[in-house]
């Protein structure tokens, strides 16, 4: 059942293929959880920490699963390679630089995957391309329900499912909504979003999650509160206020076009232009103008290349990924050049 | 002033009543006053409740049970305090008088309403069951339908074995 990580294998999430995937590019849905007669990560012994990551690995290999799944022990893993699994959204920063047995199981496609020993025992996630919470939650419940039928989750009646963080506690449960969002940016609207969610118990993150930048005009929407709400309640909060941004980028990005069209097309298609181009592009200056061509394929101003090549250029193009591509170590301005290099490759092979 | 009832130890209850709409002042040393049952206050004694509401609800010193580390992984109510993570399950019960204003604080409530792991369930129905047993028994006893009883006790004692047979959580 196990094999080696593909990190080759393109995720779900980025294929552009789900419900209002020309402004929702993911939903994410994870749930913290730790089991029974282990300390949290916080308070245990390297031994013991070791014996749990084998003792969850087995579990998690028991659970049943219609699908594959590879596992992967991350102190045994390159620095690079974590790097990549960090870019492709599969574990968080802290778990790429953490240290001690740890590990990251993945199913088909990325579409599921669980932290072992990140700072609960288990964190599930299960990423979705665009907009999809109920194929998300329905997904993410039956994987727990599975692995709940090999331990034992530490939970109390009162405080729910019991994490390291009290802010966790309680359903455990975190849904996150990546939204692209560049003409909210560009009319500079997007702080009025951002006051918005947070008046109904929703924050907003970076394009990383929690403490992390925006790039690429990317928001994550996720909610707050894990405790003395259920897991339907939040989703609902989720499924009536994400259309309503959707909607609100939709309006702005037709009055755009109304507006001043060829602003916008002269727009969109310099920024196709310097990705064709350019011989040094840093990672910024590509996310942003990513953004400007994934907004012009979406509107129709742009026919040039596929939505799904757009979305995967965001994350081929960060540092660690180029870097495996080129198979070797690149410092700054190597990387820079190797990335133009490698987007206007890309970019001509599509004729 | 000396106490108008020992007269011996000095006045320092000074007690004003209307009686039939006469002002009427007695002076009382502070043990007279208690043997009397004068409900006073002596103003440099802590009060327990207005001690209480000028405590920081946020962050209450460590005293009584929040004190102790934790026996089950050693985390003490400050190291949870400067690290913002717990050690292990059972610092939620450890800690409860700490967390539930910081839970109130942060998720607005403090009694989960969502998901419950199904062997937790299973437990939950079973002492739910128990219990509705348990009346059945008294009833039965009562009304001194013994055969009724017997049936009755061994249906709880086979779900109380139940419970023992599987790990708590």
């Amino acid at each position: 059942m196990m094999g080696e990580l593909d990190l080759n294998e393109v995720g779900e999430w980025l294929s552009g293929t789900g419900p209002e995937s020309d402004i929702v590019m993911s939903t994410r849905i994870r749930l913290a959880r730790n089991v029974v007669g282990f300390p949290f990560l916080t308070r245990i012994e390297e031994r013991r920490k070791s014996e749990l990551e084998r003792w969850l690995r087995d579990r998690i290999r028991g659970a049943k699963l219609d699908w594959d799944v590879s596992y992967q022990n991350l102190n045994e893993t390159s620095p690079l390679e974590r790097q990549c699994l960090v870019e492709r959204h599969l574990i968080s920063r802290d778990h790429a630089n953490s240290k001690g047995d740890r590990g990251v199981a993945v199913g088909p496609r990325g579409m599921v995957s669980v932290m072992v020993n990140e700072e609960d025992h288990l964190r599930i996630q299960v990423l979705r391309s665009g907009f999809q919470p109920d194929a998300a939650w329905r997904q993410i419940l039956d994987f727990d329900k599975r692995l709940e039928g090999q331990m034992d989750f530490a939970f109390s009646p009162e405080f729910g499912y019991l994490t390291a963080c009290p802010t966790n506690c309680g359903t455990g449960m975190r849904v996150s909504v990546m939204l692209h969002l560049p003409a909210l940016v560009m009319t500079k609207q997007i702080e009025k979003v951002f006051h918005a969610v947070s008046k109904i118990g929703l924050a907003v993150r970076g394009f990383y999650g929690e403490g992390t930048q925006a790039m690429g005009d990317f928001y994550q929407i996720s909610n707050q509160v894990t405790l003395g709400r259920s897991e339907e309640d939040v989703l609902k909060t989720v499924a009536e206020y994400v259309p309503q941004i959707i909607k609100f980028e939709r309006n702005w990005r037709e009055k755009l076009i109304t507006e001043n069209r060829v602003g916008l097309e002269d727009r969109v298609w310099r920024a196709f232009g310097m990705l064709e181009r350019a011989r040094l592009i840093t990672s910024e200056e590509t996310m942003d103008y990513l953004s400007a061509v994934r907004m012009g394929v979406n509107l129709g101003l742009i026919d040039a290349i596929p939505i799904s090549t757009v979305n995967e250029l965001f994350i081929v193009t960060q540092p660690a990924h180029l870097q495996k591509l080129s198979g070797s170590e690149l410092d700054t301005p190597e990387r820079d050049e190797n990335r133009a290099d490698y987007v206007r490759r890309r970019l001509a092979s599509l004729n | 002033m000396i106490c108008e009832s020992c007269h011996q130890n000095l006045a320092t209850v000074h007690l004003t009543e209307i009686v039939q709409k006469y002002k009427k002042e007695t002076h009382l040393c502070e043990e007279c006053a208690r043997t009397r049952g004068v409900p006073y206050k002596n103003p440099l004694a802590k009060d327990p409740l207005s001690a209480k509401k000028e405590e920081p609800v946020v962050a209450p010193p460590p005293a009584g049970e929040l004190a102790e580390p934790c026996p089950s992984c050693g985390t003490s109510f400050s190291d949870f305090r400067a690290s913002g993570r717990l050690g292990c399950p059972h610092d939620y019960e450890q800690f409860k008088r700490g967390l539930v204003p910081l839970l109130e604080k942060i998720h607005g409530a403090v009694q989960h309403t969502g998901r419950i792991p199904a062997r937790v369930g299973a437990r939950i129905e079973r002492q739910r069951l128990i219990a509705a047993l348990q009346r059945d028994l008294s009833q039965a006893v009562e009304r001194e339908e013994y055969e009724r009883a017997a049936e009755v006790r061994d249906k709880i004692r086979a779900l109380e074995q139940q419970q023992v047979e599987e790990p708590s959580t």
